[in-house]
């Protein structure tokens, strides 16, 4: 079954320094059952994925050039055919299992932040995600992230002040543990 | 989004730029330079740019190479960049000091050194400038810090070219009306160009962020962050773009330096109160070193404002601007600079030595790689030293002067053994120091792991 999706493109919003929180969440109280959202944003806005996934509705993100993102949310009845109709996406946009494990780091001193999500992940199994509260963007630790393998996901959340990184342990460990 | 890895030739700037700064605290020790000789004489402007493009401009140049990325979020525009630039700043540095000493009636070959020393400079800073200015231009719109720094980095074109102009001048490659005349009068112009538009407000640009990164404070983009941002920039152009248009008009820079320098002071003031709430609104209550000695150069930074205004209120700056100038170089910009690079050195060293390791194995913390209750007796004694010798040259005491000078040196000198032991890692103790995995950093040269 194909979906029908909405357009809602808050680039200029958010390009103009507003909030489109709002306006998002009308589009989608205004969705018709089975219908979808497609959101157009200059950043990946992570915050909204669990906001509307506990509404029920999966998502699908990819960059689409010059740092902005598209985003489909599918309600849930119909995400396993429209996760297999599209065209093949790279692994990091598929759908990632809840937090297994959630830290605040916002109080810490740096780099103690990095040194907590660090030791997390070694301990954390393939596949699990670790959810993380900074209170800025964890410039240093991505490449550490990248070099061990794992793939990550972070936003600043809508208050502006905390930064949210989602990190999904690397799947290769499971072969080498 | 990437993230930042460590700038590989950052501590080989940091390490040229301690060493001039030895190297100009030795010759005033020996007598060399004002007050022994007059402000203008070739031995003080060897002695000047010994610290502003030697010390200074290294360690910003060092510093912003790698910290630009983490204000604005994005990768470095070039990593290869770094050693040419830090090259052609070097030989140009080294060609512009003899140039200077041949000025002096020293020996040397019969052409003048300048002009290629000024040239190799301007190239340097330029490189410097595309590799820096591509960087932000990425990462627009910029927020706040990252725009004082980008006002910063104009400021450092503006002092750039307008040195570059005198040892033209000077090197008799040109007598162009235009350039002889920002020569005869444009010197004012380049000290605030570079020492108050490069070095100053590119510092309080970085200082926004680095106080708020290490004391957990909130970071401030209000309204009092903003107008000190547009008054300092307001100040900035007055005093240089105005100023150079009032010296081919044929008038003196004068007015225009006034009202710059009304601008900045409003500008300073509003920073100022900007960074007492850094400190106040820190949710960290017991702070490091660096951080407290931040606190004593942004007090004489404070201490600069002050005595800028008393000495304009006697009328005695132009007697005692190299009283001033002293201040802002030593109590302000080196202050600052030491107590950040203690820092910095320990988190690079830090971050390239256990970074691989952390969470498989005991890795030491940062502060691990230093001893912060040796280290503080040798600020305090620069800090002492720096006063003596401030005070010196507003009571006209040449001798009190070496002696303060010595006083800096020595601080200087063991503040750089403290920086190569966090380098060595020294100070870590037992099985943490060199866990399995995990390679004793180099001197002078980061290692940049491909992730």
């Amino acid at each position: 079954m194909a979906v029908d999706f909405v357009d809602v493109d808050v680039r200029p919003t958010l390009r103009g320094g507003g909030e489109p929180f709002g306006e998002i969440m009308a589009a989608v109280n205004a969705l018709a059952p089975g219908q979808g959202l497609r959101l157009l944003a200059t950043f990946k806005p992570v915050p909204l994925f669990h906001v509307l996934g506990s509404k029920g509705f999966s998502h699908e993100a990819r960059e689409i050039g010059e740092g902005d993102w598209e985003v489909l949310f599918s309600p849930a009845d119909t995400a396993p055919e429209s996760a297999e109709a599209p065209a093949p996406q790279p692994a990091d946009t598929s759908a990632w299992p809840a937090p297994a494990r959630a830290m605040d780091n916002r109080d810490l001193d740096p780099p103690e932040p990095m040194v907590r999500i660090l030791a997390a992940t070694e301990q954390m199994q393939a596949g699990e995600v670790l959810e993380a509260l900074l209170c800025r963007e964890p410039m240093f630790l991505l490449p550490e992230l990248a070099k061990r393998g794992h793939a990550w996901r972070g936003a600043f959340e809508p208050d502006g002040t905390t930064y949210k990184i989602l990190v999904r342990i690397d799947s290769a460990k499971e072969a080498a543990a | 989004m990437t993230g930042v890895t460590l700038s590989r030739w950052t501590m080989s700037y940091f390490a040229l730029a301690v060493l001039c700064l030895l190297g100009a605290e030795s010759l005033m020790t020996l007598g060399f330079g004002y007050p022994a000789t007059d402000v203008g004489a070739p031995e003080t402007l060897v002695l000047v740019h010994l610290v502003a493009l030697g010390w200074l401009s290294l360690l910003m140049c060092g510093a912003l190479f790698q910290f630009v990325p983490v204000l604005v979020a994005r990768p470095i525009h070039s990593n290869g960049l770094a050693l040419p630039t830090l090259t052609c700043l070097a030989a140009g540095l080294a060609l512009l000091l003899f140039g200077f000493l041949q000025l002096a009636g020293g020996a040397g070959p019969a052409w003048s050194l300048l002009p290629w020393g000024g040239g190799l400079l301007a190239l340097g800073f330029a490189l410097a400038l595309w590799n820096l200015g591509c960087t932000l231009w990425a990462a627009r719109p910029l927020a706040l810090p990252a725009r004082f720094v980008t006002a910063g980095l104009a400021c450092l074109a503006a002092t750039a070219l307008l040195g570059f102009t005198f040892t033209l001048v000077f090197g008799g490659v040109s007598d162009a009306q235009p350039l002889v005349a920002l020569t005869a009068q444009g010197l004012p112009l380049h000290v605030v160009a570079g020492f108050g538009g490069w070095l100053t407000f590119t510092a309080m640009g970085v200082s926004y962020r680095l106080l708020a990164m290490f004391m957990l404070a909130p970071e401030l983009d209000g309204a009092s962050t903003r107008w000190a941002f547009r008054l300092g920039v307001a100040a900035l152009a007055v005093a240089i773009i105005c100023g150079t248009l009032l010296v081919w008009l044929g008038a003196g820079p004068g007015w225009m330096l006034l009202t710059g320098g009304l601008l900045g002071l409003a500008a300073l003031g509003l920073y100022g109160r900007d960074i007492v709430q850094l400190y106040k609104r820190r949710k960290r209550r017991v702070i490091e070193l660096n951080s407290r000695m931040a606190s004593v150069a942004l007090a004489n930074l404070a201490a600069v404002a002050l005595l800028g205004i008393a000495l304009v209120g006697t009328g005695t700056l132009g007697a005692q601007s190299g009283a001033l100038l002293f201040l802002v170089a030593f109590g302000w910009l080196s202050g600052l600079g030491l107590a950040k690079l203690y820092k910095i050195v320990a988190f690079l060293t830090w971050l390239e030595c256990y970074g691989p390791v952390l969470g498989k194995v005991d890795a030491p913390r940062v502060q691990d790689l230093v001893v912060e209750p040796r280290a503080v007796r040798f600020f305090m004694l620069f800090h002492a030293a720096m006063w003596v010798s401030t005070l010196a040259l507003l009571a006209g005491a040449p001798l009190l002067f070496r002696a303060g000078a010595a006083g800096m040196l020595l601080a200087t000198g063991a503040i750089a053994a403290e920086l190569v032991r966090i380098r060595r890692l020294a100070d870590v103790r037992g099985a943490v120091r060199l866990p399995e995995g995990a390679h004793q950093p180099r001197l002078l040269v980061s290692m940049v792991r491909q992730g």
